[in-house]
């Protein structure tokens, strides 16, 4: 479903990423495990069309969408949630929600799915995205990209910022989707839940892969386990 | 008291209406348009050749008002062009350059050609009585058509989904181009809007006083002036600031002195920017 070949982006120039090839099969949920600094956001910047990849391709159901803007990869299907969520802080829940279906109007049997996986966010219709609490923001923000009804979603760290009983309840969030037949790419620097939650995964270091396999064997590797899991 | 009182929301309603074109362009493109108030007197021009043509008032006030349409987005597709292609404080820097460059080339090229050409709209009828005091007719005529504008742009900012994905961009324009919306597209339609704006700002204030060739540069003043009190990129900011300064200039002129309006306007901004510098409803930078 998504293929990236050889991408390799940065800011000005300077190339933060490089050499990056991993693909995301249909029904898969597939983590890009990497520290603070490693390249995540930089990476799914540049593949989701925030900004431009230095080289490099990005293949997204079969066509090629390398350097697409933002605006038309998330009509093809491809719906992106950033660490920092970019929610419209003035705007109602509800605004909020109805603009993920633009430039449709909102269906409401997507948005009763949403609401079905996050109450919370029916119970806050009214209120203001800019004064929710970080994990209300985090539903919100997954809410919202689920309105266009992608068919892989792309999240970047969606558990910055929370405590872990709601990094926990994320996670079981992004199980039903994925229960309901969503391809997920997610790149997390928790990595114990990540793993837990996921098929396949690679590990990202300094800007460049080193290290990729089934969430099984990265668990077992000692590399892994060591830098990430905290076992010696 | 009454009559300076409602004399200064007459302006302050003419206020709010200039500043709502320029605060809705810096809101979502961080561009500051120096040249609007010329864009005001583009259209008022084109309003009077059309009336010295024999074109009916009230066609010739469409032709100002697509005149005005057609405006922005010639800004659109070529004065921005270049400035698009700057992020953050060079841009701002750039629109700031720029549009007072074109701004000093129509008010030159007008003063040239049409030294003492003025729009004046003539609204027949005597006074119209408002809580007792009687009102020139173009005054209230005026003031009622730019609460009706100000309605359409409520209307269609809260209650259409185009409206919303403009106002999407000015909270968070990576936001939204992750909903599907392209900012470049709604930039585009706030600069018809403001160039339409421009029109109505210039037919408006015709019905009071007439719209000179030199008009330009003292509308760009009050409406940055507004905009700063107001807050960028609120419409909301923009009639509320608007009506406050209308009536302090007001009260001003009538106890103080026309001499020191300005100098109290002025005031009045640096007071607001040292207490919420992010104006009376703006969005935060």
């Amino acid at each position: 479903m998504l293929e990236v070949r050889d991408l390799a982006a940065g800011y000005q120039g300077n190339d933060v990423v490089h050499d990056i090839s991993f693909h995301v099969d249909e029904g898969e949920a597939v983590m890009i495990i990497g520290s603070n600094g490693a390249g995540k956001t930089t990476l799914f910047r540049a593949m989701c069309g925030l900004s431009r990849p230095s080289s490099g391709v990005v293949v997204f159901d079969g066509e090629e969408v390398t350097g697409m803007p933002a605006q038309r990869m998330v009509r093809k299907g491809l719906g992106f949630v950033p660490a920092e969520r970019h929610l419209f802080p003035r705007m109602t829940v509800h605004e909020n929600l109805s603009l993920g279906a633009y430039p449709k109007r909102p269906d409401p049997e997507t948005m009763s799915v949403v609401v079905g996986l996050f109450p919370r966010l029916a119970e806050r219709r009214r209120q203001h995205a800019g004064t929710m609490s970080g994990g209300e923001q985090q539903m919100l923000a997954v809410g919202r990209a689920l309105m266009a009804r992608p068919r892989l979603l792309v999240l970047d760290e969606p558990t910055t910022g929370l405590a872990p009983k709601l990094a926990h309840e994320a996670y079981e969030a992004l199980a039903v989707l994925r229960s309901q037949g969503l391809t997920l790419l997610v790149a997390e620097q928790q990595v114990p839940l990540a793993l837990a939650f996921s098929d396949r995964g690679y590990v990202l270091e300094n800007g460049v892969i080193s290290l990729e396999g089934t969430s099984e064997e990265l668990a077992a590797d000692p590399r892994v386990r060591s830098a990430y899991l905290g076992v010696t | 008291m009454t009559a300076i009182v409602l004399d200064g929301i007459v302006l302050g309603l003419q206020f709010g209406l200039l500043a709502a074109g320029l605060t809705l362009v810096y809101g979502l493109g961080g561009v500051l348009n120096l040249a609007y108030g010329q864009m005001a007197v583009i259209t008022a021009m084109t309003v009077l050749f059309a009336m010295n043509a024999g074109v009916p008032t009230l066609a010739a006030v469409a032709i100002g008002l697509v005149a005005g349409g057609l405006l922005g987005l010639i800004f659109d597709q070529t004065l921005l062009r270049p400035i698009y292609r700057r992020q953050g404080e060079a841009r701002v820097l750039l629109s700031l350059l720029l549009t007072l460059g074109v701004a000093f080339m129509v008010d030159g090229f007008l003063n040239w050609r049409y030294p003492t050409a003025g729009l004046g709209l003539q609204i027949s009828g005597g006074p119209i009585e408002v809580l007792g005091i009687p009102m020139r007719r173009g005054s209230i005529v005026g003031s009622v058509i730019i609460l009706i504008v100000f309605a359409l742009l409520f209307v269609f900012f809260k209650g259409t989904s185009l409206g919303r994905a403009v106002r999407s961009v000015i909270e968070d324009e990576e936001g939204a181009r992750l909903v599907g919306i392209d900012p470049s597209l709604m930039l585009r339609i706030i600069l018809i809007i403001s160039g339409v704006l421009a029109a109505v700002v210039a037919v408006t204030q015709s019905m009071i006083r007439p719209v000179t060739v030199t008009a330009g540069f003292s509308i760009t003043v009050f409406a940055l002036i507004v905009t700063v009190v107001g807050g960028l990129g609120s419409v909301t900011g923009a009639l509320l600031a608007g009506i406050i300064l209308g009536v302090v200039n007001s009260l001003a002129t009538s106890f103080i002195g026309t001499f020191l309006s300005l100098i109290i306007l002025l005031v009045a901004a640096a007071v607001t920017i040292l207490i919420r510098p992010s104006g009376l409803l703006g969005v935060r930078e």
